[in-house]
């Protein structure tokens, strides 16, 4: 198997199943590097599997996975930065002691090089004047954009994130999609997973996902094109691909 | 392993903790009500209550750091950062030992108030070097650390970690001299009882507080107490990715 130093995320003929039920079954995706790379599909489509199998988290019966290059050795890992489903911080903590403390798990331990990038995105996700409030007293939108500091504040050259966008108002979303495509033009890879067209509007890639198996694979306007009629929008796209892969 | 992610691991297990004042409170107030509940029930009987207190010094070192431990833990698991952790560069090691040093802090704290308690409130003859005292707590604290973490990969909530407690710790607290000398016990439990950490400790306390003998007499239960600390550390450490 070769692999090009110009792809950032390989999956390469992966199988996957949770006991009986099968998730994937040769599943390959190649994504370069710089490319943002949008995954959708319906719940239980297979997105959080795939990002968790890319993570290392769970562990394909067959085929393999590569990443910037390389499988995910320990090495490797703080190059990447992931954003689970699920907030993942602690609840007892402050903003800033959850983000600092997580820059440390990724090796940051000069303190001053450390503050300076702890403050940069804690400026990013605008939660400055709440920086030493406890995790437990934030809403849930507040947990989204502690969680987008935490993956961000080692400086990755790749961000994995798994629905990053739910429970943000527009106007946060919007300036998360400003920084996703800010960082894609020093090179970044970012590999998302969302359900909501609006963030596949963003995406320079899509993949559309069914029952484990990709159904589509383009830009976003070539998946709006293919479905033959003018105006036709990304969830027009959406579904004419999923009731093609179903008849 | 990372020193800076070992520090920053017990330290943030330190301050979780330290913004739990129930829990804080708990770790020191409700040793010191048990420990005044059997002192003062056995101020006539000076022989019973002078090979109890050391024993009941390492029950409660293992069975709080045991709960504890398997409550945070458990808590990692459930909210995701355990996971969060796992995709760092952060290695078991690191996690283990972190989570070892973080609980020990909290461990000294409790014996020291306890021990303090014990010698100046209560009737107690004690004898032996506080060093070694905390010698044997450390080890202690070691297995429960890890029984707690091994004990969290089997518990889905909080409930299922207290009842780990009549399985793990109450057999220790019956069979191991705390109740009633091992050498009196019937053969099959005294039996029993060699594999159960918690005798080596109570061993070790006893001596060292009761009869005054030097840390260095007990090499067979020192060596293995710190085989159980370590089988349980290693059998931790293939769980802890669970």
């Amino acid at each position: 198997m070769e692999i090009s130093s110009d792809i950032a995320i390989q999956f390469e003929k992966v199988c996957f199943s949770y006991g009986k039920l099968e998730i994937f079954r040769e599943l390959t995706i190649r994504i370069p590097r710089g490319e943002i790379c949008g995954v959708l599909g319906a719940n239980g489509a297979g997105k959080t599997t795939a990002m968790r199998l890319l993570m290392g988290l769970l562990k394909p019966a067959k085929g393999s996975i590569t990443i910037l290059g390389n499988g995910l050795q320990r090495s490797n890992r703080n190059r990447i930065g992931y954003m689970p489903q699920l907030t993942a911080l602690y609840q007892e903590l402050s903003i800033e002691d959850n983000v600092h403390f997580f820059a440390r798990m990724y090796g940051m331990s000069a303190k001053h090089e450390r503050n300076i990038a702890v403050d940069k995105v804690i400026s990013l996700v605008d939660l400055v004047n709440r920086r030493g409030d406890s995790v437990s007293s934030l809403s849930g939108g507040m947990r989204q954009r502690v969680s987008l500091a935490v993956a961000l504040v080692h400086s990755p050259d790749l961000l994995v994130l798994d629905e990053p966008t739910v429970g943000l108002d527009p106007q946060l979303r919007a300036n998360f999609w400003d920084h996703f495509i800010s960082l894609a033009n020093i090179g970044i890879t970012i590999f998302i997973s969302s359900h909501t067209m609006d963030d596949a509007n963003h995406c320079h890639r899509l993949l559309f996902l069914q029952e484990g198996r990709i159904v589509a694979d383009g830009n976003p306007d070539e998946l709006r094109s293919a479905v033959g009629s003018a105006g036709a929008s990304l969830e027009d796209a959406f579904l004419h691909f999923v009731v093609k892969e179903t008849q | 392993m990372s020193c800076d992610r070992i520090l920053a691991i017990s330290n943030r297990v330190a301050h979780q903790i330290m913004k739990d004042r129930r829990s804080l409170a708990l770790i020191i107030v409700a040793p010191i009500v048990v420990m005044s509940l059997v002192g003062f029930s056995l101020v006539d009987q000076e022989a019973i209550l002078n090979r109890i207190v050391p024993a009941l010094l390492g029950v409660f070192v293992l069975f709080f750091t045991f709960l504890l431990t398997g409550v945070s833990f458990l808590r990692e698991r459930s909210q995701g950062t355990l996971e969060r952790l796992h995709v760092t560069p952060v290695s078991r090691v690191d996690l283990l030992v972190g989570y070892l040093f973080g609980f020990l802090i909290f461990a000294m704290l409790q014996s020291s108030v306890i021990l303090a308690y014990t010698i100046l409130v209560l009737p107690v003859s004690y004898q032996g070097d506080v060093w070694q005292i905390f010698a044997v707590l450390v080890l202690l604290t070691i297995v429960a650390v890890s029984l707690g973490i091994l004990v969290s990969t089997f518990a889905n909530n909080e409930f299922q970690v207290v009842q780990f407690i009549p399985v793990i710790i109450v057999p220790q607290i019956f069979l191991t001299g705390v109740i009633v000398p091992v050498d009196s016990m019937p053969w099959l439990l005294e039996k029993v009882s060699t594999v159960l950490p918690l005798r080596y400790g109570v061993d070790i306390l006893v001596g060292i507080m009761l009869n005054g003998h030097n840390i260095l007499n007990f090499g067979t239960e020192l060596v293995v107490l710190a085989g159980f600390g370590f089988i349980f550390l290693l059998c931790a450490s293939l769980t802890v990715r669970r």
